[in-house]
C-alpha cells in the first residue's frame, strides 16, 4: 500500500507458517543473482507473487530518511512500456489485488490474482525492476501525498507519534532510530537525483528476492521466470550498511504532550536478532506477556486490576539486526503513566526471579505452533513468511523454527529476563494528552 | 496499490459480501435443523483447521433507545463466563491448545467465533456451545467491561476516523437505531445493567434467529452431527422473533464540522443506499468502484495521483440488513479542505452528467468479478462470507448472479444511478480537524 508499516505493527505479523510435508519449494538462483522461490498451492485458482528488495530504512542516511518508503509509491507511477500510473490499472482490469510495504529492513511487493494472469505480473515487475521513469513531476506531486501519510500515521496519531520518539532516543548510531516513513523536513528535501541513485543501488536482481504460492506448476513458471527476469543484468552488489549499535549506559527518557484522550507508555530494550540462542526464548516471552487474553499483562492489569485499557509487548524475531523489545500500555482513565511504567517493570522483574509456571509455558508453545499452522491457510501468508525465514538466511529455517521454540525451559525465560532487560537498558516513552 | 486499511477499509472489506466462487459446486451445504438454526458447512480439507461463525440476530439494532451499547457490552461479557467456567478459565482452555473464541456485536447481529486446529475442534466446540447456551453474565464481568468500554470510547474520541463515521452514522440514519453508536456513548453505557444484559441476550439470542457456519477440514455430516450434538437441544422459543425497522430517508442534508487540532481534516461525505437485494446495487457497485473504489479511481486519481492532496480517498457502500449507506471520505492537510471538498462534490456531479467511459466501465466490472476468488482465501472469510450472504436472504448462488450482474451493468445503468444516488447536495458532511 506504499505504506509505512511501523515497527509495532509489523512485529505482530510474524509468527511463522509450517509447511505441510507435502510441499516441496523449488528455490533457484538466477545467473543474474536474483534468488526466486517457489510453492505450488492448487487449492484456489489464485497465485500470490511477491517481490522483496533488500532494502529498507535501515539503508538509510541522515538528511535523507524515509526515501525508501518514497521509492516504493514511485514504484507504482510507470515505466517507458507500461505508462505513468498504469500499473494499478493493469492489475485491477485483471481482477487482481496490489500493495507494498516498506520495513526497516525490506521493500515488499505483491500481486493476488486469477493463476492465469501470472505473466502479466511478471512482466510488470520485471520491468519496474530496471525501467522505473521516476519522473521529477510525479515525484512532486507524490512527495505531498507521502507527506500526507506522515501526518495521517504519524503526526495525528498519538501511539504513531510517542514510537517515533521512542525510537529515536533508543538508537544513537544505527539507523533503526529513525522512522521508515522518515522525517518530514527528509521527505520534504529529497531530490529526485538521489531517489533515482537508491533505485539504481538498491533495485539490482541481485538484491531481490521473488516468492511465489498458487496454482502453477512450479517448474514452468521458474521457466517464464527466468526468460523475463534474466534478462536484467546483475548490477554492483549493494553498500553494506555498517553501523553498530553500541551498548547503552544509562537509561533513557522522553515525554511529550499532544492532543490525545488517555496518556501511552512505551517501554523499550534493546534485544539480540535471531541470529542469536537467546531470540527463542525471547519470541516465547512476548508470547506469554501479550499473547491472548490468558496472558499476564493482559490478565494483570487489563482484566484483573483494570489498571490499563490496553498492555502489551513484542519482540522481532525477524529483524535483520538487533532491535528492540516493546513493552506498551495505555492507563484507564485515572491511572497515571507512572503507575503503568512501574507495573511493567514490576513483570519483567518477576520474570527475572520466578520461573513462569509450566502451563504458561506449554500454552506459549502451544500457541505458536498453533499460529504456524493457521498461517498455512492462506497463499498469501505462506508466501510471505517463506520470504521472511530466507531474508534471515535460509526458507529451510522455518522448519527448524518449532523445534527451536519447542526446545526452550522455563530457566531460559529467566536467564534472558536477566540477561537482557536491565533497567539501565531501556528507553521510556510517555505521551500525556494535552489538557 | 495502496489501500489504506483504516477503519474505513474494514468497512470496504465487510461490504466485499458481493465475491464468492461462481460456477463451480455450490459454496457450501445449507440445511435449517429442527430448532430452527440455519447451518451452513464448506469443506476445505487441505489445511487441519475449522473456522466456526455463531450468528445471533441480536446487533445493536435492537438496543432500547437510551441503552445504546447494550448489544455490544452483551457480546463483551458473554465469553466472561458460563455456568460452568469463569471468564479466565475460558481463556486460559481456549488458549491452551492456540485456539480462539471471540464474541461480540454488529450492527445486525451477535457473533460468537471459534479458530482452532482440527485435532482441537471438539473442545472448541464444547466451549462454544457453553458461551452460547449458559452464558452466566456474572456482575463483576459486566461492571468491568462498562468501565472498560467507556474508556475505549474515551480514547476512539483522539482517532478523526472513527469520530467522523460515527457522526456521519448519526446524520444518515436520523431517526433509526443505525444512527446511535453500536458501542454506545459513554453516557448511555454507563446506565446499562446486568439484568438488562440478560433480558437482552434471553430474548434476542434464540436458534430460529441464528446462522451457524463451519468451515474448513470438516465433513458436512461430521459437522451436522457435531453442531446437533451441543445446540440441538436449544429451544426454539414460541413468539416470533422480533422485527427491526427499515432505515427510511432522513430529512434535509447537514454539514457537521468537529474541531480537533490535527495537522489533517478528514472529511467524509455520506447518505443512505440500497443493498443486495435491490437490482439497482450491481450498478451502484460499479458507479462507487469507477468513482473512488480502487487506484485507478477518478477520486484517487484526482485527488492523489495528481494533485497530491491525500493519502487516503475512497467511496464505498456499506450495506446491512435494514438499511444502506453511500460514503466518500477523504484526509487533507487543513488548509486545502475547501479545494478537496469541491473536488470530490465535483465527481459526484460528473458521474450523473456524462456516462462513464468504456475502460473504466470495463476495468469496475472486471475488477469486481475477477477479484472475488481473492476475498475468499481462508476459511474464516469463507465463513464470514456464508453468514453474510445467509443473513441478507441473498441465496447461496448469490455469487454466480452477482457475476452475472455486473457484467450486464451498462455506461447507462451507471449513469442512471449517479444521478439517484449521487447529486451532492443529497449528501452529508462531516469535516473532523482543525477548521480556521
Amino acid at each position: 500500500m506504499r505504506v509505512a508499516i511501523p515497527a509495532l505493527l509489523l512485529f505482530s505479523l510474524l509468527i511463522p507458517s509450517g509447511a505441510p510435508a507435502q510441499n516441496r519449494v523449488v528455490a533457484a538462483t538466477l545467473d543474474n543473482g536474483l534468488r526466486v522461490l517457489l510453492l505450488e498451492d492448487a487449492r484456489s485458482p489464485i497465485v500470490s507473487f511477491q517481490v522483496w528488495y533488500r532494502v529498507g530504512s535501515r539503508d538509510e542516511h541522515r538528511g535523507a530518511t524515509g526515501i525508501a518508503h518514497f521509492l516504493e509509491h514511485l514504484m507504482f507511477k510507470g515505466t517507458p512500456t507500461h505508462g505513468a500510473r498504469q500499473f494499478a490499472r493493469l492489475v485491477e482490469e485483471n481482477g487482481g489485488q496490489d500493495n507494498a510495504f516498506t520495513s526497516q529492513d525490506v521493500t515488499s511487493y505483491y500481486v493476488n490474482i486469477a493463476a492465469d494472469k501470472v505473466d502479466l505480473v511478471i512482466d510488470l515487475e520485471a520491468d519496474r525492476m530496471q525501467n522505473l521513469l521516476l519522473d521529477a513531476k510525479e515525484i512532486g506531486s507524490e512527495r505531498e501525498v507521502v507527506i500526507e501519510e506522515r501526518r495521517t500515521r504519524t503526526e495525528d496519531d498519538p501511539g504513531g507519534f510517542l514510537g517515533e520518539e521512542v525510537s529515536s532516543i533508543a538508537f544513537k548510531a544505527h539507523p533503526y532510530g529513525a522512522p521508515i516513513i522518515g522525517w518530514m523536513e527528509d521527505i520534504k528535501r529529497i531530490t529526485p537525483e538521489e531517489i533515482r541513485a537508491f533505485y539504481k543501488t538498491y533495485y539490482v536482481p541481485n538484491n531481490a528476492l521473488v516468492v511465489a504460492v498458487g496454482a502453477f506448476k512450479a517448474n514452468e513458471l521458474l521457466e517464464k521466470i527466468k526468460r523475463r527476469f534474466g534478462r536484467i543484468p546483475r548490477g554492483k552488489v549493494p553498500p553494506p550498511m555498517l553501523a553498530v549499535e553500541p551498548p547503552q549506559n544509562g537509561e533513557r527518557r522522553v515525554t511529550v504532550t499532544k492532543q490525545a484522550q488517555l496518556p501511552i507508555v512505551y517501554l523499550a530494550w534493546h534485544v539480540p536478532n535471531q541470529k542469536s540462542d537467546d531470540a527463542a526464548a525471547l519470541e516465547l516471552l512476548s508470547t506469554i506477556l501479550a499473547g491472548g487474553r490468558a496472558s499476564r499483562l493482559y490478565r494483570d492489569l487489563v482484566y484483573q486490576r483494570q489498571l490499563a485499557l490496553e498492555a502489551g509487548g513484542d519482540y522481532s524475531y525477524f529483524s535483520i539486526d538487533p532491535n528492540l523489545f516493546w513493552f506498551w500500555a495505555t492507563p484507564m482513565p485515572g491511572q497515571t503513566p507512572e503507575k503503568l511504567e512501574a507495573e511493567l517493570i514490576a513483570h519483567m522483574e518477576r520474570l527475572k526471579t520466578e520461573p513462569v509456571t509450566d502451563e504458561e509455558l506449554a500454552r506459549a508453545k502451544n500457541q505458536m505452533e498453533a499460529a504456524f499452522v493457521y498461517q498455512e491457510d492462506s497463499i498469501h501468508q505462506r508466501a510471505s513468511m517463506l520470504a521472511r525465514f530466507e531474508l534471515i538466511g535460509g526458507f529451510a529455517l522455518k522448519e527448524s523454527f518449532v523445534a527451536k521454540i519447542r526446545a526452550v525451559t522455563a530457566a531460559d525465560l529467566t536467564r534472558v529476563a536477566r540477561t537482557w532487560f536491565g533497567p539501565d537498558k531501556k528507553s521510556v516513552g510517555v505521551l500525556l494528552p494535552k489538557s | 496499490m495502496t489501500r489504506y486499511l483504516s477503519t474505513l477499509g474494514a468497512a470496504v472489506l465487510a461490504s466485499g459480501i458481493a465475491w464468492a466462487p461462481a460456477g463451480a459446486a455450490p459454496i457450501a451445504h445449507r440445511e435449517v435443523l429442527p430448532n430452527g438454526i440455519v447451518l451452513l458447512v464448506a469443506e476445505r480439507p487441505a489445511v487441519p483447521i475449522v473456522a466456526v461463525r455463531v450468528y445471533m440476530r441480536a446487533g445493536s439494532i435492537y438496543d432500547p433507545p437510551d441503552q445504546a451499547g447494550l448489544a455490544n457490552l452483551t457480546g463483551a461479557v458473554l465469553t466472561r463466563g458460563t455456568a460452568k467456567r469463569t471468564g479466565p478459565e475460558l481463556d486460559s482452555a481456549i488458549e491452551f491448545v492456540g485456539a480462539s473464541l471471540q464474541a461480540g456485536a454488529s450492527r445486525d447481529g451477535l457473533s460468537v467465533s471459534l479458530t482452532a486446529q482440527k485435532k482441537d475442534m471438539t473442545l472448541g466446540l464444547d466451549l462454544l456451545s457453553e458461551v452460547v447456551l449458559t452464558p452466566a453474565f456474572p456482575e463483576v464481568e459486566v461492571t468491568r467491561k462498562v468501565a472498560e468500554i467507556q474508556a475505549a470510547i474515551k480514547r476512539s474520541e483522539e482517532d478523526p476516523n472513527t469520530v467522523a463515521a460515527r457522526a456521519l452514522s448519526r446524520l444518515i440514519f436520523q431517526g433509526h437505531p443505525y444512527g446511535l453508536p453500536i458501542e454506545g456513548t459513554r453516557e448511555t453505557v454507563g446506565r446499562l445493567t446486568r439484568d438488562g444484559v440478560v433480558k437482552f441476550y434471553r430474548e434476542r439470542a434464540r436458534p430460529d434467529a441464528t446462522i451457524v457456519a463451519v468451515v474448513g477440514a470438516v465433513t458436512v455430516d461430521e459437522a451436522r452431527r457435531e453442531v446437533m450434538a451441543r445446540l440441538g437441544s436449544w429451544a426454539r422459543p414460541t413468539t416470533p422473533a422480533p422485527s427491526a425497522p427499515t432505515a427510511t430517508s432522513a430529512g434535509a442534508s447537514r454539514e457537521e464540522t468537529i474541531k480537533r487540532e490535527l495537522s489533517q481534516a478528514t472529511i467524509m461525505f455520506g447518505r443512505q443506499a440500497i443493498g443486495q437485494t435491490d437490482p439497482e446495487y450491481f450498478p451502484l457497485s460499479v458507479a462507487s468502484y469507477v468513482l473512488g473504489g480502487g487506484s485507478a479511481s477518478r477520486l484517487y486519481t484526482r485527488v492523489r495521483e495528481e494533485s497530491g492532496l491525500a493519502y487516503s480517498v475512497y467511496s464505498w457502500v456499506s450495506p446491512w440488513r435494514h438499511g444502506a449507506s453511500f460514503a466518500v471520505s477523504a484526509q487533507t492537510r487543513t488548509v486545502e479542505v475547501p479545494k478537496v471538498v469541491g473536488m470530490i462534490r465535483e465527481e459526484l456531479a460528473r458521474m450523473a452528467r456524462e456516462p462513464v467511459a468504456d475502460r473504466e466501465l470495463a476495468l469496475a466490472k472486471q475488477y469486481l468479478i475477477g477479484s472475488f476468488p481473492l476475498r475468499l482465501d481462508t476459511s474464516g472469510k469463507v465463513a464470514d462470507f456464508l453468514v453474510a450472504i445467509e443473513e441478507r436472504g441473498v441465496g447461496l448462488d448469490y455469487a454466480d448472479r452477482y457475476k452475472e450482474r455486473i457484467g450486464k451493468v451498462t455506461a447507462a445503468d451507471v449513469q442512471r444511478v449517479a444521478a439517484k444516488f449521487f447529486p451532492p447536495q443529497s449528501f452529508d458532511l462531516v469535516i473532523v480537524g482543525d477548521a480556521k
